[in-house]
């Protein structure tokens, strides 16, 4: 089955995906900070054992692994894969991972809290990812007791998620607009509305394929609906202004922008070395091109896939061997070439 | 680059400080700069500067940096989390903290949040019925347990708490329920014989 970053895009959309996360805790357990090791694998079981069913009645097939018997790099690539936060990663102690056969669907039993619901889906598709997340939520509130507070509702190991419980996220890609001269202001004006925006890849303050998530910067005190439509509107906003930078810069100078996708392929295509940065920048040209029709594929092809694909980790885990970083950089060459789909 | 002030250790730390477009700055190192008032951001001078501590910092050490000290030593008694651990972490280690650091902190949640009271989703224990029994019942027990977990503290800690909620009522203008409060005060006084 095709994983939900396998999906192909939108064309004139710069929305790359939507996702919902909700954060619950059981009201018998203290945090998971505060369980013993007895604990942690009691309610690692019990909860497995509750989310039980939840497959038939989500329409859904799900596997479940335990997070303490994976090997670092596979919960590296699940990282990458947007299917753990990296906090999980060192975590000690017994925690579990329940995944939709498509990994759009996570639950992670027993990481910073006790359970952290997890929907994504490409494109604008809050609503749906939040519905589907609610009738997670509604199953496990039918069997367990969760830790909830008249005052500050939904009870969290951290208080910048107390209250809802919930962050809406959307990934936009944003190649004309970060470079834009008011970007700064824009992303600082955004903060006084109560949402955030970070670059999803990038080292040291520099930005890798212009990829950038905006999300709730506050959990309390808003309805899950209200924080919803918030993050909604302002990713569509933002869709929009990159949108009409990229007309006009469509209609000025419209071969040079041509010759930079072409070439961005060309070099993609028959590379043999290719480092993350490069890759990722090349890519993000491929998909502005895509998405502006200035470049079609033979065959469907998910840009987003692709730059998930590309990274360290999951290099790593289909080369089943260390590799240095020139190898690295060779196989991430192979890995495209391989995968890139013919143009017509 | 020396520090400016004692010009004896490494100046680590540039403040900048934009007063009506009026710009200076400092280069200090973080001993001096824990001793500068610059509000809030003093906390974070002292040692490391990880995240956490910046959350910390935004969490606990601000106007109420004087009576901090006295509350260091508040602990979870249902799991054993120091109010001290959680300016370190920004991390609770149980649902009852909430309740137990509210009075410590609730003026930081609503400074972070912007809100200190959820109006989303509600538990199907929790749930509003069509006569509001669910809330009410909830409502009921939620005071109940609280009370009765109050009771176990020791005098002086129980009229400290209440004197709290007293000022975090007020401040949130619910005045019905600072009213509340104030007897329950009053007469825990009079009852111990600690009136006055």
């Amino acid at each position: 089955m095709d994983r939900w970053y396998e999906a192909p895009g939108q064309p004139g959309s710069n929305v790359v995906y939507s996702r919902i996360r909700l954060v619950r805790n059981w009201k018998e357990y203290p945090f998971p900070s505060r369980m013993t090791k007895e604990q942690d694998s009691e309610l690692t079981a019990r909860l497995c054992e509750s989310f039980k069913g939840i497959g038939p009645a989500d329409g859904t097939k799900y596997r479940f692994a335990y997070l303490d018997r994976m090997t670092d790099l596979e919960k590296t690539s699940l990282v990458e894969r947007r299917v753990l936060n990296r906090g999980i990663v060192k975590k000690q102690g017994t925690s579990g991972l329940i995944l939709s056969e498509d990994e759009s669907v996570g639950v992670i039993i027993n990481g910073e809290d006790h359970i952290r619901i997890q929907v994504c889906d490409t494109g604008l598709k809050t609503t749906e990812c939040y519905e589907r997340a609610e009738r997670i939520d509604d199953f496990i509130d039918s069997r367990i007791e969760y830790a909830f507070d008249r005052k500050y509702g939904y009870l969290t190991s951290y208080p910048t998620n107390v209250g809802t419980g919930l962050r809406v996220s959307v990934v936009l890609h944003l190649p004309l607009l970060s470079t834009w001269k008011n970007f700064n202001s824009l992303t600082a004006d955004m903060g006084r509305f109560g949402t955030s925006i970070r670059g999803l890849y990038g080292e040291g303050g520099e930005n890798f394929g212009a990829l950038y998530r905006i999300s709730n910067q506050k959990t309390l005190g808003q309805t899950e609906r209200e924080i919803v439509d918030l993050v909604t509107k302002t990713a569509a906003e933002l869709d929009q202004k990159e949108q009409n930078l990229r007309s006009d810069a469509g209609r000025r100078r419209s071969l040079a922008r041509l010759d930079e996708v072409y070439k961005s392929y060309g070099v993609l295509k028959y590379a043999r070395r290719l480092t993350r940065k490069d890759a990722m920048n090349l890519l993000s040209q491929i998909m502005a091109g895509i998405n502006d029709g200035m470049i079609e594929t033979k065959e469907p092809c998910s840009v987003f896939g692709l730059v998930l694909g590309i990274q360290p980790a999951n290099l790593l885990r289909m080369a089943k061997k260390p590799l240095d970083k020139d190898e690295l950089d060779a196989a991430r060459a192979d890995f495209l070439r391989e995968r890139l789909p013919e143009i017509r | 680059m020396l520090c400016e002030n004692c010009k004896m250790r490494e100046a680590t730390i540039k403040y900048v400080e934009v007063i009506n477009g009026v710009k200076s700055e400092h280069n200090l190192c973080t001993h001096c700069a824990s001793r500068l008032d610059i509000g809030q951001y003093s906390a974070l001078f002292e040692g490391e500067f990880p995240l956490a501590e910046l959350i910390a910092g935004i969490f606990g050490k601000t106007d109420s940096d004087r009576s901090r000290d006295q509350y260091a030593q508040v602990v979870c008694p249902t799991c054993g989390t120091t109010y001290e651990e959680f300016m370190k972490n920004s991390r609770f280690g149980c649902a009852d903290c909430y309740s137990v650091f509210d009075p410590l902190i609730g003026d930081n949640i609503r400074r972070l949040q912007g809100s200190e009271s959820h109006v989303g989703k509600r538990p199907a224990g929790h749930r509003i019925t069509e006569n509001g029994e669910g809330a009410q019942a909830a409502a009921e027990k939620a005071d109940r347990q609280q009370s009765e977990k109050d009771a176990e503290l020791p005098v002086a800690e129980r009229i400290e708490l209440l004197q709290s909620r007293i000022k975090g009522a007020v401040q949130r203008e619910e005045y019905e329920e600072a009213a509340v409060l104030r007897d329950e005060l009053k007469k825990l006084k009079e009852e111990t014989g600690q009136n006055g």
